[in-house]
């Protein structure tokens, strides 16, 4: 079986507000589930990440969460994007993209690109 | 801004803890039970599901913690730990605590109390509006500058300036006077300035009460009106508003009271505003200038301090050029063979200036109090460092960081800077109060003296760094300590005392090196002073007293009338028993330069008085110089069949100079006074001090009372005399007001008096540096005398082992003072060494002795070696007295 990685360092709050974004209001572990799902469960979620990254989130103003029943009809707490978090998932995309971007040309870099 | 937001909710969090902590427990079960179910709709038993649910979660206990971790605000919440930590440390060692606190509080209060002086003279801006554009300005003329650098300016040439220069939005003029005020209590005199109508305007300082001069008031005969002070409205009317209006008597005439100044307003005084103004530091009213220009010679008069306001925009130098334009014209016109200038500077560098230099002093001085305090309070807390080391030991082997454990013991003492700090506000307070009463009245601005927003935060300020320097050392030395020796043989690891012991004695000999250089500066000073008082003056000051009286001009209109008063007065004191002679004078010796005018031979070309030397011309009467104890070098002095003859007496200086190898007895010569007159030198007298103590001797030239219409009605009568001083002062008083009960006597105190007046900025300098000296020389013996008890008592096992091995008590003691002497001698060459590079900071500060004196620099050295000897002697012996069985089992 091959290795499940575990998440990079600060993508997890990009991966959280991404998902919320799509999916809208989910609660903890639909947030993880998802996020393993989408990764085609190439990656684990360590829980013990997960709910201090959305506490911070939470803090950060970029996420709102309140009670609400889950699946099996017990009380669960969703969380839900924010305006702010809107804008900072944008932003972090913007981001994102341009970095992938550059380590890509680096990839891709030949010596005969250099001289 | 994201930051903060998070720190908010955080501070928030603070109260609502528990409430979070329930809903993430609720969140995580929900969590578990939700992978349970997924599990079990894969197919896993119930019972598996569960397993591997809570399995693939991991550590909840670590997860909460993290989740907590990203909650709070961990500062806030150790901070509260540490502080109780803190405070049960402290109640613990109550001796410690009380004395730390104490020298704290004294170190602080004292820095505290110098540094609102500092802040109120030299730091707060001038009562006036827009004080950059604000200048003073004076006259120079080229060919005085030897004897005057500069002059205060006069009235013609003000108008010129008012009507020609372009620079200037305004420019006012103001001379301290002072008037007979005839009040409920009997005549007195009142300070005062006669100013320009432009005056108040020029500073921006708008009226409490009441109007401004109007420009015509300026005018002699329509200058009766007068503006108030605060102080004196409130003093003697109660601050009634209604005063506007009415009239008050001075110098027997009706002013009428147009105006009140605020109580801001505060004029600056005559030191401050350049030699030959004379302005009191506690003014009662302004007058208008009442001066007619045309009247006075264009060269003349040079009494008015000049406060120009610069216009928008025009800088110093280009107001300087345009000024200067104009006063080449000003010399032209009076086509006289003498150039004018002038000068211009801010008003706030020359208010301050002189003050400045000995009030950083005294700042530096305090400061270096306040650190050797830090240094013995860093020494106190080493000597408790190995008692607690276990304790540190114990909380780094349960997980305690670095970090957390510097933190501790800073709050420690954190806690004690705070608790001094508070203390020291409270001996700040009266610090300040102490300060104001027996400072000298040369200090600029010290009546605005006080504790404000500024000072207090500079307390706050100095405690805490104060707190952070003594505690950082203990706080490394704990920090470091490795768990595993501390723990194994708790307080008693040799290598772990020598080191501390290294470092407490290198602070002990910081602490001998500050105090020396307080030592020695207070040295300096003291011997400044000495070498003062020491200085000859020319006159003779035992048994002399000073009687400053003022006849009221209406009562005395006349020359004669006055005349006849004085001889009045002097032959009633004359007759009391036990007045070996009286005389009297205008103005006594050792209160400033006064008449200052000129003296010339015969023949000269006294047009051009610019070029001539000025002199001192005073008037006295025939008994003046053998009360005061001048020697009469040559001839005679005035007899009273000098009656109507023109005749003078000179001082030696001026002999030399007109009649170098000629004898100047029966010589004539012309002296300026009230216009050109020729007189015939009948004595010579010795030189005196004229203007101050540390200032040498003037050209004076001695009138007599009676041929000349001299200008000054007051004056003082001295008198030699036998009997107790308090005798012959009521004695004398009593024989004054026979003759005339009306006439006030403004002062009357013996000569040695005056004198030690004239040097109280020198004493008041010398006794506040003595003071921190002597301060900084105990603390640093309370330190050294520490340091040697806490090694001996660390010591007696070793030193037990020595005395059983046939070691002598005598080596033993002298070992002991040779180590704890050790740091001292090091910390004096230092303090030495220290000294003579900042000996010629000072050099301006001294009268007569060298920065580098080598006496005092001795004496200091043989003080500080006595006193920290007797500081290790006393522990050392102490020791000594340990039977070596005892002390062996002392473990």
């Amino acid at each position: 079986m091959k290795q499940k990685m575990d998440v990079l360092q600060g993508t997890l709050a990009l991966m959280i507000l991404k998902t919320l974004d799509v999916l809208g209001p989910l609660h903890g572990y639909g947030i993880a589930r998802r996020i393993e799902r989408i990764s085609g469960d190439l990656l684990a979620v360590n829980q013990g990440t997960l709910y201090p990254v959305l506490l911070k989130l939470e803090q950060e103003g970029s996420i709102a969460s309140e009670w609400g029943a889950s699946e099996n009809n017990r009380r669960a707490r969703f969380y839900r994007l924010t305006r702010q978090g809107r804008k900072q998932l944008e932003a972090e995309t913007q981001d994102w993209e341009q970095t992938a971007a550059i380590i890509g040309r680096f990839f891709q870099v030949k010596p005969e690109d250099l001289t | 801004m994201k930051s903060l937001r998070r720190f908010l909710t955080r501070l928030r969090n603070l109260a609502t803890g528990r409430q979070d902590d329930e809903r993430l427990q609720e969140e995580i079960e929900e969590h578990i039970a939700l992978q349970a179910a997924e599990n079990l709709r894969a197919g896993l038993s119930p019972a598996e599901a569960r397993r591997q649910a809570m399995l693939k979660f991991g550590g909840v206990e670590a997860m909460k913690e993290e989740y907590r971790e990203e909650r709070r605000v961990l500062l806030f919440e150790t901070l509260a730990q540490d502080i109780r930590n803190g405070l049960r440390m402290l109640r613990k060692s109550p001796g410690f605590t009380v004395i730390a606190v104490l020298t704290l509080a004294l170190g602080i209060g004292a820095n505290t109390a110098i540094f609102s002086v500092v802040n109120g003279v030299l730091l707060r801006p001038l009562g006036f509006r827009q004080p950059p554009q604000l200048c003073l300005i004076r006259e120079i003329i080229p060919q005085l500058t030897k004897f005057y650098p500069t002059f205060p300016a006069n009235v013609p040439d003000f108008r010129v300036w008012q009507r020609q220069l372009r620079s200037f939005k305004n420019i006012g003029l103001a001379e301290g006077i002072s008037m007979d005020f005839t009040g409920r209590g009997g005549a007195v005199e009142l300070p005062g300035a006669q100013v320009s109508s432009t005056l108040l305007d020029t500073l921006g300082v708008n009226l409490a009460l009441g109007r401004n001069f109007r420009p015509e008031e300026d005018q002699p005969g329509r200058d009766h009106v007068v503006i108030l002070t605060d102080s004196f409205w409130r003093s003697e009317f109660h601050g009634d508003p209604s005063i506007i209006g009415k009239a008050i008597a001075l110098n027997g005439g009706p002013y009428d009271i147009v105006g009140v100044l605020p109580a801001s307003f505060h004029f600056p005084q005559s030191s401050e505003l350049g030699t030959l103004t004379n302005f009191s530091p506690h003014l009662a009213f302004l007058k208008p200038l009442g001066e007619d220009a045309s009247q006075i010679d264009l060269l003349g008069e040079f009494d008015y301090a000049a406060i120009g306001r610069l216009s928008p925009g025009v800088s110093l130098a280009h107001a300087l050029a345009e000024l200067n334009v104009v006063q080449a014209q000003i010399a032209k016109k009076a086509n006289e063979k003498v150039d004018l200038r002038a000068e211009i500077i801010p008003l706030a560098s020359e208010i301050l200036g002189p003050a400045r230099q000995g009030l950083l002093f005294l700042l530096a001085a305090v400061v270096a109090v306040l650190l050797i305090v830090c240094v013995n309070l860093a020494n106190l807390l080493l000597a408790r460092v190995p008692r607690r080391m276990r304790e540190a030991a114990i909380r780094t082997a349960l997980g305690a960081t670095r970090a957390r454990l510097v933190a501790q013991v800073l709050t420690e003492s954190l806690l004690l800077g705070a608790f001094g700090g508070a203390l020291g506000i409270l001996v700040a307070f009266f610090g300040v109060r102490a300060i104001i009463s027996a400072a000298p009245p040369g200090i600029p601005r010290l009546a605005e003296v006080s504790i404000d927003g500024r000072v207090l935060l500079f307390a706050i300020f100095i405690s805490v760094i104060a707190a952070a320097l003594f505690g950082i050392l203990p706080a490394w030395r704990i920090a470091h300590a490795e768990p595993q020796d501390a723990l194994k043989s708790g307080e008693t690891k040799a290598t772990e005392r020598r080191r501390t012991r290294g470092l407490r004695s290198s602070l002990i000999g910081v602490e001998v090196a500050l105090s020396t250089i307080l030592l020695i500066l207070a040295g300096l000073f003291t011997s400044s002073l000495a070498h003062l008082l020491r200085v000859n003056t020319g006159f003779s000051v035992a048994h002399v007293l000073a009687a400053d009286v003022d006849p009221p001009p209406q009562n005395y209109s006349s020359n004669v009338s006055a005349t006849r008063f004085y001889n009045q007065a002097l032959a009633a004191i004359r007759a009391i028993p036990g007045v070996r002679s009286v005389g009297w004078i205008n103005k006594l010796p050792l209160e400033g330069e006064g008449s200052v005018s000129a003296v010339a031979l015969p023949g000269a070309n006294v047009g051009n008085t610019s070029n001539l030397p000025p002199v001192n011309y005073r008037v006295v009467s025939p008994g003046y110089f053998a009360t005061m104890g001048i020697p009469v070098i040559a001839g005679r002095t005035f007899t009273d069949s000098d009656r109507g003859r023109k005749v003078v007496v000179v001082s030696r200086r001026i002999a030399q100079n007109l009649w170098p190898d000629r004898n100047p007895i029966g010589q004539t010569c012309l002296i300026s006074w009230g216009g050109w007159k020729s007189v015939q030198v009948v004595g010579v007298v010795g030189d005196i001090r004229t203007v101050q103590m540390d200032k040498s001797p003037v050209m004076m030239v001695y009138l007599q009372t009676w041929p000349f219409d001299h200008i000054a009605w007051g004056g003082s009568i001295v008198v030699l005399t036998m009997m107790d001083p308090d005798g012959a002062a009521s004695a004398v008083r009593e024989a004054i007001h026979r003759v005339d009960p009306d006439v006030p006597i403004t002062a009357l105190r013996p000569m040695t008096t005056v004198i030690s007046k004239s040097v109280d900025t020198r004493r008041f300098q010398m006794l506040l540096a003595l003071l921190f000296a002597v301060c900084a020389l105990f603390l640093a013996s309370l330190g050294i005398f520490g340091v040697v008890a806490y090694s001996v008592e660390q010591r007696r096992h070793e030193l037990g082992i020595r005395l059983a091995l046939g070691a002598r008590l005598r080596d033993l003691r002298a070992m002991i003072l040779r180590q704890g002497m050790s740091p001292v001698i090091a910390g004096l060459a230092a303090g030495v060494a220290a000294s003579i590079a900042l000996g010629s900071l000072i050099a301006g500060l001294l009268f007569g002795v060298h920065a580098f004196d080598p006496l005092t620099f001795a004496c200091v050295a043989i003080v500080v070696v006595l006193v920290a000897l007797a500081a290790c002697y006393i522990p050392a012996r102490r020791a000594m007295r340990v039977d070596p069985m005892v002390a062996l089992r002392y473990e």
